[in-house]
């Protein structure tokens, strides 16, 4: 199991535990185990956001989705919405698969997320139909963030406007 | 004479600090105002039938003012839907756009064109309907002050009304909006507890919203939506028929409105939601580009549309359909032509009534 990884935003340590995987594209930690640490059926990974896109959005104010479980997502795929005090995003499927189970206390109180992100703070668990190898472990997403920072800081410092423009020209990065 | 002014707040989804403390603050603001009777409600989208905040909302019969966290256009054709006529208040905090401002010479080709919006239906009640949107500023002074101005001219119409009848110059259509009991035409029918009016509803709701004051009754999108949301009433015209049929986080049908006459109030897009032509979106930074999104995309307006119908189809256990079902022809670069016998006969076999 890689070590845990620390990626430095600012004054902000953002903790990539080492146990973990990730959907760099999305931001997203992806885990075989559930809360309690026992290994869920086959297939399935639970999801949730990693600290780097918390530091990113800071307080979740809400959180939407517009799939229910039981359907088919597909990896990409928008599936949902949030509104931070900082920003707000589109929310996009980080594998395809059926969407089993969504974290039903997020959508009253989201305040889970900022408060236990790699715990209580899950977002879904998906019932993944073909094996998510797009997801890497915390070494690789840690250079991943590193790789993008200039790009992600000069998203963030340019607002709106320069998003389209320069996201589009970036690589894919689902490594 | 007295005159009151009903103030309605309706609240944000979710828990949302910011938002909550405005509409508190709001509140215990306006309680201490003279002349207003104040209650709070759910959101207005979620007032599902028979909640005791629209059957309060449906007994008001005076002027009103509406504070909401959705654009006032959205607000007021919402309220239309379920029965709450009026006039459309204006409000200087929300300055109407300028119509053809943004519109390129080939749009405003088109606007000229545009076959004329039918309008709301039905008697619409001499009352001012005055929707404000809780997103514009974030202290409740500005609004305190604006509801000061509107509950003056409330005012102000009411005596002018008033004077009129006296001089037994009142025109038949003033009487439409008054009740039978009240000189003073407001307050409502039945009275409800704070409680009652804000019960939580059972869960949010989405639903597309018709401005009739662009609607032009075309039907595309009764062609187009494939989920049996809209309808037809008794006179032909286009109603949001089944509002909890549609489906959740779709907007596909105001991508195929000729008008923009389509709002879907909670839908992320400003335009969608009802802003006016030309308003700019929210202040918050969009990280939907560094969280995964981008990656498909681009096409035109009917092109997405259809893909986000097709996603609501397989969603549903059913066959996308593509472009293949419901998608207007348009003929977008052809001059009208000027009218043949082959229209004459089509217009009387329409008036035939068969």
């Amino acid at each position: 199991m890689p070590e845990d990884q620390v990626f430095a935003i600012g004054k902000h340590r953002a903790h990539l535990p080492g146990n973990l995987l990730y959907a760099a594209t999305n931001h997203l930690w992806a885990a075989r185990a559930d809360g309690s640490g026992i290994e869920m059926a086959p297939g399935v990974w639970r999801f949730g956001f990693t600290s780097y896109a918390i530091a990113l959005m800071k307080d979740v104010y809400f959180l939407d989705w517009s799939f229910a479980p039981g359907l088919n997502v597909r990896h990409l795929e928008e599936i949902g919405h949030i509104e931070t005090s900082k920003a707000e995003s589109d929310l996009y499927c980080p594998a395809t698969g059926i969407l089993l189970r969504i974290n039903e206390t997020l959508l009253e109180d989201p305040s889970a997320i900022n408060t236990d992100g790699y715990g209580t703070g899950w977002l879904y668990e998906i019932d993944c139909a073909e094996a998510p190898n797009h997801l890497i472990d915390a070494t690789a997403y840690r250079k991943h963030l590193e790789d993008n920072w200039e790009h992600t800081q000069r998203v963030l410092k340019g607002g709106i406007n320069s998003i389209s423009d320069e996201a589009d020209t970036q690589g894919d990065d689902n490594g | 004479m007295s005159g009151k002014l009903t103030v309605v707040i309706s609240q944000a989804q979710g828990k949302h600090p910011v938002k909550r403390g405005l509409e508190e603050s709001l509140a215990a603001a306006l309680l201490m105002e003279p002349g207003i009777d104040l209650s709070i409600v759910p959101h207005l989208v979620d007032l599902q039938p028979g909640h005791t905040g629209r059957l309060y909302l449906e007994g008001v019969t005076g002027d009103v003012v509406v504070l909401g966290w959705l654009y006032p256009r959205a607000a007021f054709w919402l309220l239309d839907r379920i029965g709450v006529k009026g006039q459309e208040g204006t409000s200087p905090m929300h300055p109407k756009a300028e119509d053809d401002e943004d519109l390129t010479e080939e749009g405003k080709s088109e606007l000229a064109e545009r076959p004329p919006a039918i309008g709301p239906s039905g008697a619409i009640p001499d009352r001012v309907i005055t929707c404000l949107d809780l997103r514009h500023k974030d202290k409740h002074e500005p609004y305190v002050e604006e509801i000061r101005r509107i509950l003056a001219e409330t005012r102000a119409r009411r005596q002018s009304r008033q004077a009129q009848q006296a001089a037994g110059k009142a025109p038949v259509l003033m009487e439409l909006g008054l009740p039978g009991n009240g000189t003073n035409g407001n307050g409502p029918i039945k009275s409800f507890s704070a409680e009652e009016l804000l019960q939580a509803p059972p869960g949010r709701r989405w639903y597309p919203v018709i401005d009739y004051s662009r609607c032009t009754n075309c039907l595309e999108c009764l062609d187009f939506c494939l989920f049996g949301v809209y309808g037809a009433d008794g006179d032909g015209r286009i109603t949001v028929e089944n509002q909890d049929s549609c489906k959740k986080g779709c907007p596909a049908c105001s991508r195929v409105c000729p008008h923009q006459a389509i709002m879907f109030p909670e839908y992320k897009t400003a335009a969608i939601a009802g802003a006016p032509v030309g308003a700019i979106g929210g202040l918050k930074i969009d990280l939907s580009k560094l969280f995964g999104g981008g990656v498909g995309g681009g096409g035109d307006a009917i092109a997405l549309a259809a893909q986000e119908r097709d996603r609501e189809l397989v969603k549903d256990g059913r066959e996308a359909v593509g472009l293949a079902a419901g998608i207007p022809k348009r003929q977008t670069d052809k001059a009208p032509a000027a009218r043949d016998e082959l229209d004459d006969l089509v217009d009387a076999i329409d008036k035939l009534d068969i």
